[in-house]
């Protein structure tokens, strides 16, 4: 039992870290990931006696956290939607050229306005560098749904980047 | 152009992640995600207790709770106790001094030895306030508009939180409707607790983490087991929740419901002796003992 609990300490000291970032990544919203994170350690842990031989035992924490992201995602978007991006809006007002800086902000703010998934699997794709088949393990999804939902936001992306630069340029 | 995307998505992201502060990780990793496994029940217990009836759970969850990881609920039972002489009003005066509740009127006080459990709430908000030896600890949810539960059923609101000292908590309140006279929650590991319901509320507690599975609910038509989903993102289902439906959230939820859209939202704080830090929208302050670690919360209607 002794042995049991200190594996699991280790687990959560080693992959705390990168589930909150992730979670952060993807509901945008610290508080809400903090608590994302703890409620899916704690369900891990209820489980740890069968997790801990798992051979990824991080991929089924993961999953968990995922799916209690998505689960809620709809209702924190629209939210998200309404604070972040007046936020970034009265930010983007006050710039007066293109710089690094700015392009980062506008990425930002086209990430913080896909839709759940898509930033959830570009999220996993691009910031874990998790293979395409361990995010559609992580998200309960098949493959090429994985491929389609990163292609879409990643176009979504590209087409914001893309408008915001053509709206930069006209000249006032 | 989309390899170049690619590129600065992997740098927002990682400066986005960036700025997720180290005390939140520490805090989360430090975390004591083992509050109470099954509860340890000595053969002996059981058997000089068997015949003991109604009294028999609560004394064997006392002595398991003090027999296992942590006696920082000690003196809790699964089924309300009476209060001790000045306990409610301890209670009152430790509570109603903080912002999430004042203004709020009273709607019941759960007691469990010297734990005073309290619910405050007015139409669109409700606080709760859970005073114990070493600790205060208040909660708070508002929402957008009135939410009326259907007869015979509750509107449930679980959630859980740990305390500096590893002992971890849960709590269900919410409104019952019309008709409701007894709650007792089923947890997931087999346990169940009594809650009190007065003014047409409920609360139960219960050291650990474990979650609600189902809840017995006594009208004068019998008792009938009603199951929860609290990972529901309609937690109205099928039923008639006018006003809106709850939705599943540990900070804000909301969602359109027959009444119209509904948000809630909340949060939580501890109460100690000494000054603190908080982190996001739960709050801690104090020393020893007497800190909360935030946690998370679910919402349910009965089905």
């Amino acid at each position: 039992m002794e042995q049991r609990r200190a594996d699991f300490e280790n687990f959560v000291a080693q992959n705390t870290d990168a589930l909150v970032r992730t979670a952060y990544l993807i509901v945008w919203d610290l508080p809400e990931a903090e608590d994302l994170v703890q409620e899916a350690l704690l369900k891990v842990a209820r489980r740890w006696h069968r997790v801990r031989r798992m051979e990824h035992p991080v991929a089924y924490a993961r999953r968990i956290l995922v799916n209690l992201a998505l689960g809620g995602a709809e209702r924190r978007s629209r939210r998200r939607q309404e604070l972040t991006g007046e936020a970034l809006a009265d930010r983007h007002d006050q710039r007066t050229e293109s710089n690094p800086v700015e392009t980062q902000d506008e990425l930002m703010r086209a990430l913080a306005a896909l839709p759940p998934r898509q930033r959830t699997v570009l999220v996993l794709r691009y910031f874990l560098d998790l293979p395409e088949a361990e995010v559609a393990a992580a998200m309960k999804c098949s493959l090429g749904t994985v491929k389609s939902t990163a292609s879409r936001g990643l176009a979504r992306l590209e087409q914001t980047m893309r408008t915001t630069n053509d709206t930069r340029s006209i000249p006032t | 152009m989309t390899e170049q995307l690619q590129t600065e998505l992997r740098a927002a992201l990682r400066e986005r992640a960036a700025q997720v502060p180290a005390a939140s990780i520490a805090r989360l990793a430090h975390l004591d995600y083992h509050p109470r496994t099954r509860r340890l029940r000595p053969p002996v217990a059981i058997g000089a207790l068997a015949g003991a009836a109604g009294t028999a759970g609560a004394v064997a969850v006392v002595i398991s709770l003090s027999a296992g990881a942590s006696n920082a609920f000690a003196g809790w039972s699964p089924t309300p106790t009476r209060p001790g002489p000045d306990q409610l009003a301890a209670a009152s005066a430790d509570c109603q001094t903080q912002s999430p509740i004042s203004g709020l009127p009273l709607k019941l006080a759960d007691t469990r030895g010297p734990f005073t459990f309290s619910v405050y709430a007015d139409a669109n908000s409700s606080a709760t306030c859970i005073k114990g030896p070493t600790f205060t600890a208040v909660s708070n949810n508002t929402t957008s508009a009135p939410i009326t539960v259907p007869a015979g059923h509750i509107l449930l609101s679980s959630s859980h939180a740990s305390n500096r000292g590893g002992a971890a908590y849960s709590w269900a309140d919410g409104r019952t409707g019309d008709g409701v006279s007894a709650v007792t929650l089923n947890l997931d590991d087999g346990d169940t607790v009594q809650a009190t319901v007065a003014n047409g509320w409920f609360v139960a507690w219960w050291p650990g983490a474990h979650d609600v599975k189902s809840a017995a609910i006594t009208t004068a038509a019998g008792t009938t087991t009603q199951t929860f989903d609290l990972g529901h993102q309609s937690p109205c289902g099928p039923m008639p929740c006018a006003g809106g439906e709850g939705g599943r959230s540990s900070s804000v939820a909301n969602g359109v419901g027959g009444g119209g859209p509904v948000s809630a939202s909340g949060s939580s704080s501890i109460i100690g002796p000494a000054t603190g830090s908080a982190s996001g929208h739960s709050s801690a302050s104090g020393a020893g003992s007497g800190s909360s670690q935030g946690g998370a919360q679910s919402y349910g209607i009965s089905r």
